[in-house]
């Protein structure tokens, strides 16, 4: 492993050990949906410029903040005082709150056709950068995300990115459980798209195959193989962890898992 | 003043291609039935900023949140019922997010055989719930025509709601649009005045008319039915001793809900009483509906003669 992914990913740990920490000051929230994403987001904010990200999947916004944090792009008081009153670290995205949070999100379905427009108006407007949508997979259950890929198919826009946090578990648990969603590949196949399946715990897999997605000219999307409450072994692909209570015995488990000295 | 009748979604369709020739950040976005919402033309003149949808409203609704977040100005037309049955998609995406995208549904009111399912009954009930969106129903031609080019330089949300029938040129070219302001279009209301918007202006004047040698009513044209400004309403409630609302709409939540608001808020001991719609209507030509639900000239005069 080349040093410089060393420090990404020590950098991921540091960005998991923020989102427990807010996590754990909220006392709820949704760890497990916030683990499964760090790198996808991590990657965005460290490598894009001008991007838009529209989080569709809008429980993962811890996540986003702590990303956010790392960046400097919230400032400390916001970032530990999530879910609480007046606080701009909303429970779900709040663009009134950010001039960098560019979609309100929380009702599933809504953000692929918000990043389509936004991807419209990029083409329209000769603006540079790309629009991402990270999309849940248990979101894929909504009817508009599916007029949304019926209207891609139709409608090529060079400045989307969709990546799916494929953690294969929805509210309290697996998709496979709940309302399965076989072949899921071949669903986006059968509406045109051109398929990259991915580990999106690997910032070098995430990095190529979204470059390789800058160059496909067709309508495209990543799926990205994660692991539900991702880096700390006792949230891992649990369905309990989708949306709990950090209490302070798992908050310092998970911490010393991170391995992170708690000041 | 010009007498000819015009369907107001046929002014739509044309005065928002003019508007759209002047200004690039102008987009029409139809989730199928150009035809019916006029967005047709649109589509023949300025394809290159024509979106379809198809049958897929949310999507619809989505792209515009998008596009007018980016600074571009969309324009999404539907039927009424359509469009605010979408209402989560709405109060989030453009709710919400104070997305300065127009909404237009078409086919508000009582629309002839296609019936109930198509026709926007509760449109306003539901758009007026929801927190930045500002709602609009022109009258006349020319009333459309300002409103949309009002909404056009807004930088919230709006929705504005528009009917099937041809109406009657009630303005001439030196009306002024402004938003919040009722508009007299009958003033001598010793007895009563029927606050009222759209489609139905026309049919409240008939109403008065049909009365006037027994009462003399005024009519209240609201063609901007959120915001509303309360001062310039308790103004004309003070001139007169009974207040009506008519609506081609659900009376849970339409323009008598809004009244009710405001004189509730501000205790006004007049009698106010609510005429428009109570249930799901039915196929039939369209002035036998209105005759029906009494909602025609005689209807509403019967209501009037009613209540006074």
């Amino acid at each position: 492993m080349s040093k410089k992914l060393v420090i990404q990913n020590n950098n991921c740990l540091k960005i998991r050990s923020l989102l427990i920490k807010s996590l754990y000051n909220a006392g709820s929230g949704h760890p497990g949906s916030s683990l499964s994403l760090i790198e996808i987001l991590y990657y965005i904010y460290r490598n894009e410029k001008n991007f838009k990200l529209i989080l569709s999947k809008g429980h993962g916004v811890p996540g986003q903040y702590a990303v956010m944090r790392f960046f400097k792009e919230l400032d400390n008081k916001n970032f530990n005082n999530l879910r609480k009153i007046n606080s701009k670290a909303q429970g779900h995205p709040d663009k009134r709150n950010f001039k960098k949070i560019d979609a309100s999100t929380g009702a599933l379905g809504q953000g692929l056709s918000i990043a389509i427009g936004y991807a419209m108006a990029k083409e329209y407007l000769k603006k540079k950068g790309y629009v991402y949508c990270v999309l849940g997979d248990g979101e894929l259950q909504e009817g508009q995300i599916w007029e949304s890929l019926m209207f891609l198919n139709s409608n090529y826009l060079k400045k989307l990115i969709i990546i799916v946090d494929y953690n294969k578990f929805q509210n309290e648990d697996l998709i496979s459980k709940t309302l399965p969603m076989p072949m899921i590949e071949e669903k986006w196949k059968s509406f045109g798209f051109k398929v990259f399946r991915t580990n999106g715990h690997n910032l070098n897999n995430l990095d190529k195959t979204i470059n390789k997605v800058k160059k496909t000219k067709k309508p495209s999307v990543i799926i990205a193989d994660t692991i539900k409450g991702k880096g700390i072994s006792f949230m891992e692909n649990s369905g309990h962890w989708h949306s709990a209570k950090i209490t302070r015995n798992f908050y310092l488990k998970a911490l010393e898992e991170l391995n992170v000295k708690k000041k | 003043m010009s007498k000819k009748n015009k369907a107001i979604r046929d002014v739509f369709g044309e005065v928002l291609v003019k508007f759209a020739k002047k200004n690039k950040k102008i987009f029409a976005i139809s989730p199928d039935l150009k035809s019916a919402t006029k967005l047709s033309i649109f589509k023949k003149e300025i394809p290159e900023r024509f979106i379809e949808t198809g049958i897929a409203e949310a999507n619809a609704i989505g792209i515009a949140s998008g596009l007018a977040m980016s600074g571009l100005k969309p324009v999404v037309a539907s039927f009424g019922s359509f469009l605010s049955g979408k209402n989560i998609e709405i109060r989030v995406s453009i709710g919400f997010n104070n997305a300065p995208a127009i909404l237009v549904g078409t086919h508000g009111g009582l629309i002839g055989p296609d019936g109930p399912t198509q026709a926007g009954l509760q449109d306003i009930s539901v758009m007026r719930s929801i927190p930045n969106i500002k709602i609009f129903q022109p009258a006349s031609p020319i009333e459309t025509a300002a409103i949309l080019y009002h909404c056009i330089k807004l930088k919230v949300p709006s929705y504005i709601r528009i009917s099937r029938q041809a109406n009657k040129e009630i303005y001439n070219k030196n009306y002024k649009f402004v938003e919040g302001k009722p508009y007299i279009v009958k003033n001598d209301m010793k007895d009563g005045v029927i606050f009222t918007s759209g489609n139905m202006v026309e049919r409240c004047l008939d109403a008065s008319n049909l009365l006037k040698n027994m009462y003399k009513i005024g009519v209240v044209n609201i063609p901007s039915i959120k915001p509303l400004n309360k001062s310039k309403i308790l103004k004309i409630i003070s001139k007169t001793k009974r207040l009506f609302s008519v609506e081609d709409h659900s009376i849970n939540g339409g323009l008598g809900s809004a009244m009710l608001e405001i004189i509730s808020k501000y205790n006004i001991k007049k009698p106010f009483c609510l005429h428009g719609l109570n249930d799901f209507t039915q196929s039939g030509e369209v002035e036998e509906l209105y005759k029906y639900y009494n909602l025609d000239g005689s209807g509403i005069a019967k209501f009037l003669r009613k209540n006074i």
